[in-house]
């Protein structure tokens, strides 16, 4: 884009020069011998050699992160130590990366005969490689009053190809005890709610109980600013996803995120103040509660691994892709309120970067790849469960004078447990950083003289699990010269 | 009840801070617009007393406040700094010969003293005549080069110990998009850090690093500072352009996404396997400036603009067509050979500003080669 308004008729460098969509020959750069038919950076590829390119950029991005200790030689013997679930959303990327599982690991194989998967050594061509595959999808109509209901439409995609089974959730499902105990959560006793009219975010136990979709209302409607709403739901599908995982004994969960989707996520990732997660954007190793270590690697049913298969394959080849394999694309609905967000706008801006400058997204990829977190993670973050630096609410204090009170007082006491040392900066900013715009209605709290009341907000039930467990395991330690025996291992 | 500042709970609040979404008065604001940077200067202790210290002025809003601040600062907690301007002209008709107009009188209102050096002292250009040889496409890459060297270069001649610059939150956090966008890896892991300074280079800070662009704006405007608001006549960078406009969407939709941008750069830093494909840093040959190849930047585009050749700097072609034309002719114009201490700085008095001034005559400002 030139910011200049030059003539191209009487300035000569007013316009840029038309570059020609293909280096050499309109034939294809595989086969050479047929006529191509699709330009992917500048190489010419026909149908068929092009269907053969994403395949093999797929099992080349797959295929190393399927063994427990991952990066190992691809063509050994794929044996993973769990299950396998497919996050499916209906939108492009994730009915690619259906279609693709399918024809590479299940409608060409035969089942896996053997029990013991962890000590299998078939060869990977002829049997499946995961016992199990689930397809999960998170409905988020329940957000927003009046959008539509896809979980049937995402079903009778889902159905159409044998071997998977589905499994639909609810984005609400994040606050419904009856779910949570299912994956094998823990009970919580009582609902706890957090005050985020307090950058503190006291704790205190919920007042009210209500059913789960008026609780995920609340809580969508409690958040400061209508930017955290879609980075929430996100949140809430990502966890709803992995505790589903965990609890069908699967190792590895696939999302169908495109280059171009990871690309606009690690930029979003970053101006939400994730950059300590980068790492985690790409690919991640989650476990209940702690930071995976290396000694945690390939110990069956502990870790789930968040495979993108897809991270090397633009969106305009998972578009050919679909359109050649007359896949059925439900799409996902808008969602309102997400063009504000701070991914809607990322999404906007990439996209329209992407035409003046082409390698704009891989470029994104590349070098996020390259990046490495500062510090060792202080501890797991209570809400996302990623890595967590730690000191949040202490360097936010330090860059900005928030009270006048040279020496301010601990605004919590023993007495009032707080959330926001237990929160990774980017969860903590969701939960605490204002809109430019007037507040929405739900948070509009303010008294006459400007002094905002209290707004106690509901917590997710992994959230509420963890702190019941955080203090049992104060007392834990307290008592830990006279206990014997461990009732919680 | 009328609404009250949010810190002081006193007085009618007149701003919203972008950076805490705080509603607070004006006195308040001040407070906590010179205790931050006080904070930020402490906590990562910039300074040591005695330090002889530059301040890069260009006129404009941020180097006009930074200038006010560092002088009011360096009384109020007896910082123990001598203070200096330091300005660049870049030989823009009509845009730099205003701004300096703007430093002078600076200049006279803080009582410190101005150091002013060329482009076209320095390196026998103007910005005027680099863009009627280069046209309107990659100037920008010109001046951001010339202008860190003249900096250097400037200081060495003051013979201070720091550079202090002007640049603000909403500048670091549109260099860590840029740099993420463009993959610039190398400047990545630098740009979040308030202070650089290698072996071979003078000390840079950024005391405004945590400092908001609109509250800098605010700042000047309640305290009635005088400063230059005209932008480049030369085309803004453009891919810094797009950086730009797209941060300003990013903090209309939340204000804190430019501090949180600088949260993500600072947590994150190049991993070990990328560090190894870093370029070591050299000395250019020529001129003795830090390098990455054998001729500094500067150097290279100083020798493509003499022969001629002005891609040669910005493009692999145009160095491959430059290396092909073979060796540098003789007579070429060349940078004065770089020496970061001088043993004998520029006493203070003789540095203040002089109609039609010349670089210190210990350098000369343009010297000739004779061998390639």
């Amino acid at each position: 884009m030139s910011t200049n308004c030059g003539n191209p008729i009487t300035e000569t460098d007013a316009m840029m020069p038309r570059r020609c969509k293909f280096d050499r020959s309109k034939m294809c750069i595989k086969c050479k011998e047929n006529r191509g038919n699709i330009v992917v950076r500048h190489a010419v590829y026909c149908k068929v050699c092009f269907v053969l390119m994403l395949n093999q950029k797929f099992k080349r991005s797959l295929e190393p992160t399927i063994n427990p200790v991952p990066d190992g030689p691809r063509k050994k013997s794929l044996s993973p130590l769990g299950n396998l679930v497919i996050a499916f959303s209906g939108g492009l990327g994730s009915t690619v990366l259906l279609d693709l599982v399918h024809r590479g690991y299940i409608s060409s194989r035969k089942p896996r005969q053997d029990g013991d998967i962890s000590t299998s050594r078939k060869d990977p061509k002829n049997e499946m490689v995961w016992k199990e595959v689930r397809v999960c999808y998170v409905e988020v109509c329940g957000a927003f009053p009046g959008m539509r209901d896809r979980t049937d439409d995402v079903r009778r995609v889902v159905e159409s190809y044998d071997g998977f089974e589905f499994v639909p959730m609810r984005v609400e499902d994040a606050f419904d005890e009856r779910w949570w105990e299912s994956v094998g959560g823990r009970p919580v006793e009582g609902q706890l709610g957090v005050d985020v009219m307090n950058e503190d975010l006291i704790l205190s136990p919920s007042s009210n109980p209500t059913s789960p979709l008026s609780t995920l209302h609340i809580y969508l409607s409690s958040l400061p600013a209508p930017t955290a709403i879609p980075s929430t739901l996100q949140t809430l599908t990502r966890l709803l996803l992995l505790h589903t995982s965990r609890s069908t004994n699967s190792s590895h969960l696939v999302l169908g995120t495109c280059l171009t989707s990871l690309s606009i996520s690690l930029i979003s990732l970053v101006a939400q103040g994730g950059g300590f997660n980068i790492k985690e954007e790409v690919q991640e190793e989650w476990c209940l509660g702690k930071v995976v270590v290396k000694e945690d690697k390939g110990k069956e049913g502990r870790t789930v691994r968040i495979v993108r298969p897809l991270k090397d394959i633009g969106m305009k080849e998972c578009e050919m892709y679909a359109w050649w394999s007359d896949l059925e694309v439900v799409g996902q609905e808008t969602w309102p309120g997400a063009p504000q967000g701070i991914g809607g706008i990322t999404k906007d801006f990439i996209i329209g970067l992407e035409k003046d400058y082409p390698s704009t997204v891989s470029t994104i990829a590349r070098t996020c790849g390259k990046l490495a977190p500062k510090d060792v993670p202080a501890g797991i973050c209570i809400l996302c469960n990623r890595p967590s630096q730690g000191q949040v609410k202490a360097w936010k204090d330090r860059i900005s004078i928030r009270s006048l009170s040279s020496s301010p007082l601990p605004s919590t006491s023993p007495a009032q447990p707080s959330l926001a040392p237990y929160l990774c900066y980017m969860c903590h900013t969701t939960l605490t950083s204002k809109s430019s715009k007037k507040p929405n209605s739900a948070v509009s709290t303010e008294k006459g003289d400007g002094v905002e009341s209290k707004v106690e907000v509901p917590v997710p039930q992994w959230v509420g699990a963890r702190i019941t467990a955080m203090g049992r395991e104060v007392m834990k330690d307290e008592l830990k010269e006279f206990l014997l025996v461990d009732e919680d291992d | 009840m009328p609404r009250l500042c949010a810190l002081c709970s006193a007085q009618r609040p007149i701003l919203k801070r972008p950076k805490t979404g705080q509603q607070i008065c004006k006195t308040c604001f001040f407070h906590v617009f010179e205790t931050e940077v006080h904070n930020t200067i402490t906590e990562a202790k910039l300074f040591q007393p005695g330090d002889r210290v530059a301040i890069g002025a260009s006129g404009g809003k941020d180097s006009t406040v930074l200038a006010h601040v560092m002088k009011m600062l360096n009384d109020r907690y007896n910082y123990g700094l001598e203070l200096f301007l330091l300005s660049i002209d870049e030989g823009i008709t009509g845009y730099r010969d205003d701004s300096l107009e703007t430093v002078k009188q600076n200049q006279k209102e803080y009582d410190l003293p101005l150091k002013i050096l060329s482009y076209n002292e320095l390196y026998g250009w103007t910005m005027d005549s680099i863009v009627e040889a280069v046209g309107r496409k990659n100037n920008c890459t010109f001046c951001g080069v010339f202008r860190r060297q003249a900096l250097d270069r400037g200081a060495a001649m003051l013979g201070v110990d720091h550079i202090v610059t002007g640049h603000n939150a909403d500048d670091v956090a549109e260099t860590v998009l840029m740099n993420i966008m463009r993959g610039d890896i190398a400047r990545l892991g630098r740009c979040t850090a308030i202070c650089t300074q290698g072996e071979d280079t003078i000390k840079r800070s950024k005391p405004f690093k945590y400092t908001y662009e609109k509250e800098i704006v605010m700042y000047a405007y309640f305290k009635r500072l005088t400063y230059f608001s005209t932008e480049c006549i030369y085309s803004p960078d453009a891919y810094r352009g797009h950086a730009r406009s797209f941060l300003k969407l990013l903090e209309a939709a939340r204000p804190s996404a430019i501090i949180d941008i600088i949260h993500s750069g600072e947590a994150c830093e190049v991993g070990e396997e990328a560090t190894k494909e870093l370029k070591e840093r050299k000395i250019c040959k020529r001129c003795g400036y830090i390098a990455s190849n054998d001729l500094c930047k500067a150097c290279t585009l100083l020798e493509g603009l003499e022969r001629g050749m002005a891609n040669a700097g910005i493009t692999d072609r145009g160095r491959k067509q430059l290396e092909a034309s073979g060796p540098t002719p003789d007579g070429l114009r060349t940078i004065p050979f770089f020496q970061m201490n001088t043993d004998t700085p520029l006493d203070s008095a003789s540095s203040t500003p002089i109609p039609g001034q010349t670089v210190d005559a210990r350098i000369p400002a343009v010297v000739h080669v004779t061998a390639g």
